[in-house]
């Protein structure tokens, strides 16, 4: 699962951080930042409902490939800097957070079932 | 040389936390500066010296000489005359009330007071240091005060010892000496060791910077520990690694933005060893023990609204750290150290 697979399952929109050829490695569905630190996957996505800088932050110092803010939430201007400076790609989506953890387990699983 | 700011005779007791007052928000700007960090990627020896030695390391902590309250001035001026010194403090036990210098001699005799008890004449407005603070704190106090020496207090607000300039250049001097000479001695080597010196080129020998960090100031807080994972991902460390690193320098760092009244995050890259330490300035944490708990947290509802206060910070860094270490005083202050080995170079 890469970036446009994300957008299109999450019927979102990548706002900034811009494009990139990772592949989800973990899903995280979090809104607890030190709940998010404490994960020790790879490659991770963040689901999150916290729309602030922190959120960036946060999932630069895990290294996560992508960060998914929902319930189309505004956008603190801050917040993409962050992600354009850092470069990770965030996305924003109307989805609740509850809808999106279900379609991206079912495209990953359809996509490990070949 | 004197020993004080102003001129103030006669002063009651005070509190310490008057004296602490005196200077503590100037000089922590001050060395924040891009001066003493050393800019990007490059420090210079002597700016990691002044940061990595503390007041503590060229005080003198022996034969103090010292004169207590109820002493007369004419017992003071004669302790000053005898070991040539222009001031000298004034305690009891341990505890600092004030200091009595050249100054208030020359108006004692002037005034016809030098028999009068010290406590009545001395100064009680006083400029001090802490004995754990870097030494390029005290090279700023040298700088923007015209005193030849600065008592050094403790935590506990003990009197510890006396620093002049003459101690600070003194082992300034011995330890740049060692520096150049491991230096010298690092380049003399280099060309025999062969793949060694291509491990260095890419993890510089040892590096340091120091991050303010303001109280409340969610908007920035963060901007340390991605520097530090940066610096990191330079130095050609370990991806794992510096994941575990980062992970404690941004807790850390959060809970000085939000408990704290705000503080420093001190990164210090070593060959086989980084460290980070957080230190703030108040109001310490009752009970530590609690605190390292999982899920334990004071933190309210705006800053949980901001994603933080699950309570597992401490033990966040505890656990991705090899060397946890935690020491708080109610209200003085929390320091945090984490330690982390690094692999050798392959
Ligand atoms: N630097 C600090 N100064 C004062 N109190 C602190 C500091 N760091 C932590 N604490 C206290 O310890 C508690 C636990 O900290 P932590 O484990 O990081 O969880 P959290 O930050 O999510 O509350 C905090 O809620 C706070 O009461
Ligand atoms: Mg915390």
């Amino acid at each position: 699962m890469k970036i446009a697979d994300i957008v299109k399952t999450l019927e979102g929109t990548l706002v900034a951080g811009g494009d990139s050829d990772r592949t989800v490695g973990t899903v995280v569905a979090n809104d607890l930042m030190s709940d998010v630190l404490l994960n020790d996957g790879d490659d991770i996505l963040l689901l999150t409902s916290l729309a602030s800088d922190q959120a960036i932050r946060t999932a630069n110092i895990v290294g996560a490939m992508c960060v998914v803010v929902h319930n189309a939430k505004p956008l603190p201007q801050t917040m993409c800097q962050v992600a354009d400076t850092l470069g990770i790609p965030l996305v924003s989506s109307p989805l609740p957070k509850y809808e999106s953890c279900v379609r991206i387990h079912d495209f990953l699983k359809a996509e490990a079932a070949g | 040389m004197d020993w004080r700011p102003t001129i103030l005779s006669g002063g009651e007791s005070r509190s310490d936390d008057q004296i602490m007052a005196a200077h503590e928000p100037k000089a922590a700007k001050r060395v924040s500066g891009p001066g003493l960090t050393g800019g990007d990627g490059e420090p210079l020896v002597i700016m990691e010296l002044l940061q990595r030695l503390r007041v503590k390391d060229v005080m003198r902590d022996h034969d103090i000489i010292s004169v207590v309250r109820t002493d007369t001035m004419h017992f003071a001026q004669n302790l000053m005359k005898r070991n040539h010194i222009s001031g000298v403090p004034v305690l009891e036990g341990k505890r600092l009330f004030g200091i009595v210098s050249i100054n208030d001699i020359i108006l004692a005799l002037e005034g016809g007071w030098i028999g009068d008890a010290c406590q009545k004449h001395m100064a009680t407005n006083l400029v001090v240091l802490e004995d754990d603070m870097p030494l390029a704190f005290a090279i700023k106090y040298f700088q923007n005060y015209t005193f030849g020496r600065f008592p050094v207090l403790d935590k506990n607000r003990d009197l510890v010892g006396i620093v002049s300039q003459r101690d600070v250049m003194r082992v300034l001097m011995r330890e740049l000496t060692n520096e150049l000479t491991k230096l010298e001695g690092r380049h003399a080597a280099s060309p025999e060791v062969g793949p060694s010196s291509k491990s260095e080129a890419v993890r510089p020998y040892y590096s340091m910077r120091q991050f303010i960090v303001v109280r409340n100031d969610l908007s920035n807080a963060g901007k340390a520990a991605n520097e530090i994972k940066k610096m990191l991902g330079e130095a050609g460390v370990e991806k794992k690694i510096i994941r575990r690193i980062a992970v404690a320098a941004y807790e850390l760092e959060i809970n000085v933005c939000i408990h704290s009244l705000g503080g420093t995050i001190t990164f210090i890259l070593e060959d086989r060893k980084a460290t980070v330490i957080a230190k703030d300035k108040g109001p310490g944490i009752k009970d530590v023990e609690w605190a390292l708990r999982d899920g334990t947290s004071t933190a309210n509802e705006w800053i949980r609204s901001m994603g933080f206060g699950a309570g597992m910070g401490l033990s966040n860094s505890k656990r991705v750290a090899d060397v946890f270490d935690i020491h708080s005083t109610v209200p003085t202050g929390t320091t945090v150290l984490c330690e982390f080995n690094l692999p050798e170079k392959a």
